[in-house]
């Protein structure tokens, strides 16, 4: 019976205040800061960074596939690579994801050798006949020669004065396959499996990886292991030469090879809603074969500085490697920054530091632009030198790569993205990176104290590419 | 229920009912953790809140003997909307009604009690006769207290609320047919769920389409006493002792809280035939079947 005419919706409206009290007063309400899932950390991932977001969603395919072009300047270096990568998750979180890679490599390339005022020509074991020519090593201009007084054929090619020696005519093709099988042992723990398999006419790398993740604090840190194993064939089309004897056309030694065990151990942490953090540690070993055969050192005349010999390079059969790592991923307002340093350290006494920014900017809802700048400096090997003085003891090592100098480099890119839809999307990116470092060393001999003795690779690189995810 | 393939559902038995989530995010580990927390939350209020369990605070309150006990802060928040509840709806909803089980029970037979039968028990009857003064209550001798009215309702709610603290995904929380959403699913999509009403034989079926809110069914057309033609519906009237008469079979009602809906379809439910006038006064999205 009522007592009183009520208004319209009394008891709704006094209800839904009473309601809201109830669950303010419960605590229903708090405001504790929802925890974002962090990305799964897949330590064995052949990709790359552990920051990637490897969470694909359950019961997904996506598809990636991208190629790049890379050229260095000066007529060095051209390179192809196409990529495709496809990952099948199914939806207890279990993935599979395989990953094909071709790469094709042209151009000319050091040869470790120092300039001269005059022609040098250099001499290498000659290409059967019937056989390919895409063989690295084998040089475009090179002519055949027959040694008079023996049946050998060797082939020999000639440098102009004032260049530094490359051996040009270089061709190599590259085929690997990458597989990776990831389990969810449980909601927070993650195992997963890598086999990997890297094949070129003189050389074959297999590898294969273990890693594990578990996931504390409501996945908002998460801790992984992993351990990798690879064995690397080396097979130079005219044989091994033996380290630190001359340069010449003779066939050379067996076939070599080496072994790496590295561990990797690491955090990934949400310090709060907006950035993550990753820290690892890893540690490698290598053991065996780690020359490169087809690379030389000049031993010059210690007052002009001329070549008096060639000698094939030598570096040490073993090798620690360590380094540490840490990015960070912050999200500010609409844009997301990329921050992340490495440092690194050898037994070959090569030390390196890393530095990298790069910041996602959304433009429109479906594009979106991301600015990139990574700054590299890395010491010399002990036993680099780009010659050796006529006259003195060999040493037991040497190298005169410039990829074991001392040297830094600076990497500008743009990226440019456009979505297609939530689950598809197009980029294209370009990156310029020029390696700056000193032209000579103090005490150089004759004409080396005014040469250009640095290698130095200025290259430019564009890569185009999609991804797609299947639901 | 829900068309999609995709949404797998989280399923559990909780307060006698079966209870299931639905969360609309391809991340199905997510959707499992975030059922686990809506099932962690059933089980938790199942357990403090039972009629049934020596360690459950209601049993605390209902064995006090008319000595004060002091509540903690939730059990608090409930009295004080128990009392609210009791207020705006000039004593029909009462949480002191559950002694009215021990002479009432819908079985389908013709076992009424007397009108002495009732008249003995209605003196145990009354929210008026219980002191609350926040945090203490203290309940009469023989007097019992039943969160059975609301049990569901707020645990519907607490399971949302606490999903929607760690998750933006869109969720369906449905304990025992009283059921929330957080939001519509994604690609502003709106939840499909069945009411299906059971009478003896035949199930009929309604769709409804929710994107925000909950929705709640009162009614059971199986409860029910037969005498003499007389059909007496197991909505009992907590200030009289008797059944209201006329009472729908059942009432859906949509409300942006369970608790919300629960309260308005039981209120509409005791308004018997007045039932859809009730509601439509209130201008709450309703379904009646009578």
């Amino acid at each position: 019976m009522q007592l009183r005419k009520r208004k319209k919706g009394q008891v709704r409206r006094t209800l839904g205040l009473v309601t809201a009290n109830l669950f303010v007063a419960t605590g229903a309400y708090a405001q504790t800061a929802p925890a974002p899932q962090p990305p799964a950390s897949q330590v064995g991932d052949s990709s790359g960074s552990v920051l990637d977001d490897t969470t694909s969603d359950l019961s997904t395919t996506v598809l990636d596939s991208s190629i790049l072009f890379y050229q260095e300047k000066g007529g060095r270096v051209q390179a192809i690579e196409p990529v495709a990568r496809l990952k099948i998750t199914g939806f207890t979180g279990d993935s599979l994801s395989l990953k094909a890679t071709y790469d094709s490599l042209t151009g000319a390339t050091p040869n470790g050798a120092t300039p001269w005022k005059d022609p040098q020509t250099f001499t290498v074991p000659a290409t059967p006949p019937g056989e390919e020519a895409s063989v690295t090593g084998a040089s475009g201009n090179t002519q055949i020669i027959t040694i008079p007084g023996t049946g050998t054929q060797v082939a020999q090619y000639t440098i102009a004065p004032d260049r530094l020696p490359v051996d040009s005519g270089f061709k190599d093709r590259r085929y690997a396959l990458d597989m990776s099988y990831g389990r969810q042992l449980s909601t927070d723990t993650r195992l997963t499996f890598g086999l990997d398999g890297s094949f070129e006419r003189d050389y074959r790398s297999y590898s294969t990886n273990v890693s594990l993740a578990q996931d504390f604090n409501d996945h908002n840190t998460t801790l992984s292991v992993g351990v990798n194993y690879e064995y690397d064939q080396s097979k130079p089309h005219f044989g091994t030469p033996t380290p630190l004897t001359e340069m010449n056309g003779l066939p050379k030694g067996p076939n070599d090879n080496k072994s790496v065990l590295s561990f990797v151990a690491g955090i990934t942490q949400v310090m709060n809603r907006r950035w993550l953090l990753e820290l690892n540690y890893s540690v490698g070993f290598n053991k065996g074969y780690q020359t490169d055969p087809y690379k030389i050192i000049s031993v010059v005349d210690s007052v002009t500085g001329g070549p008096v010999k060639y000698l094939y390079e030598g570096r040490p059969r073993s090798r620690t490697r360590q380094s540490v790592y840490l990015a960070n991923k912050i999200a500010i307002g609409p844009t997301v920054t990329d921050l992340s340093g490495r440092y690194y350290h050898d037994s070959w006494g090569i030390d390196s530091i890393t530095g990298e920014v790069s910041e996602y900017v959304p433009i429109t809802s479906r594009i979106y632009v991301e600015p990139q700048f990574r700054y590299y400096h890395q010491t010399a090997a002990n036993f680099f030198n780009y010659y050796l003085l006529d006259g003195q003891t060999l040493p037991d090592f040497a190298s005169a790569d410039s990829r074991l100098g001392r040297f830094s480099a600076k990497t500008f890119g743009l990226k440019l993205g456009f979505k297609i839809s939530s689950d598809g999307e197009f980029y294209i990116q370009a990156q310029d990176y020029k390696q700056s470092g000193a032209a000579t060393v103090p005490g150089a001999p004759g004409y080396l104290a005014t040469a250009n003795l640095f290698a130095g690779v200025h290259a430019q690189s564009v890569m185009a590419g999609f991804t797609y995810t299947f639901r | 229920m829900t068309s999609a393939g995709e949404m797998r559902v989280h399923r559990f038995s909780a307060m006698a009912s079966p209870c299931e989530v639905r969360a609309d995010d391809p991340d199905l580990i997510l959707a499992a953790h975030l059922g686990q927390i809506a099932e962690a939350e059933a089980r938790r209020i199942e357990i403090k809140y039972s009629r049934y369990r020596d360690d459950s605070v209601v049993t605390k309150i209902n064995t006090s003997h008319g000595k004060p006990v002091t509540l903690d802060d939730e059990t608090a928040a409930l009295l004080d909307y128990a009392d609210s509840c009791y207020q705006l709806s000039n004593g029909l909803f009462d949480v002191t009604s559950g002694v009215l089980r021990r002479i009432w029970k819908f079985d389908g037979s013709d076992n009424v009690p007397s009108k002495q039968q009732v008249a003995e028990v209605l003196p145990f009857i009354g929210w008026n006769k219980v002191t609350w003064r926040r945090p203490e209550l203290i309940l009469p001798e023989d007097m019992e207290i039943d969160f059975g009215g609301l049990g569901k309702e707020y645990a519907v709610d607490s399971a949302v609320l606490k999903i929607m603290q760690v998750s933006d995904a869109p969720v369906l929380v449905n304990f025992g047919g009283d059921l929330r959403v957080s939001g519509p699913r994604t690609g502003n999509q709106r939840w499909r769920v069945a009411i299906e009403s059971v009478d003896g034989e035949s199930v009929s079926t309604a769709r409804l389409e929710i994107a925000n809110g909950a929705l709640t069914t009162s009614g059971d057309a199986r409860r029910f006493l037969l005498k003499n033609g007389v059909r007496y519906s197991h909505i009992l009237d907590p200030r009289t002792g008797w059944p209201v008469k006329d009472p729908p079979r059942s009432v859906t009602v949509a409300a942006p809280t369970c608790m919300e809906a629960g309260v308005i379809s039981t209120l509409a439910m005791l308004q018997g035939k007045k039932a859809e006038k009730f509601l439509k006064r209130e201008g709450v999205q309703s379904w009646v079947v009578r």
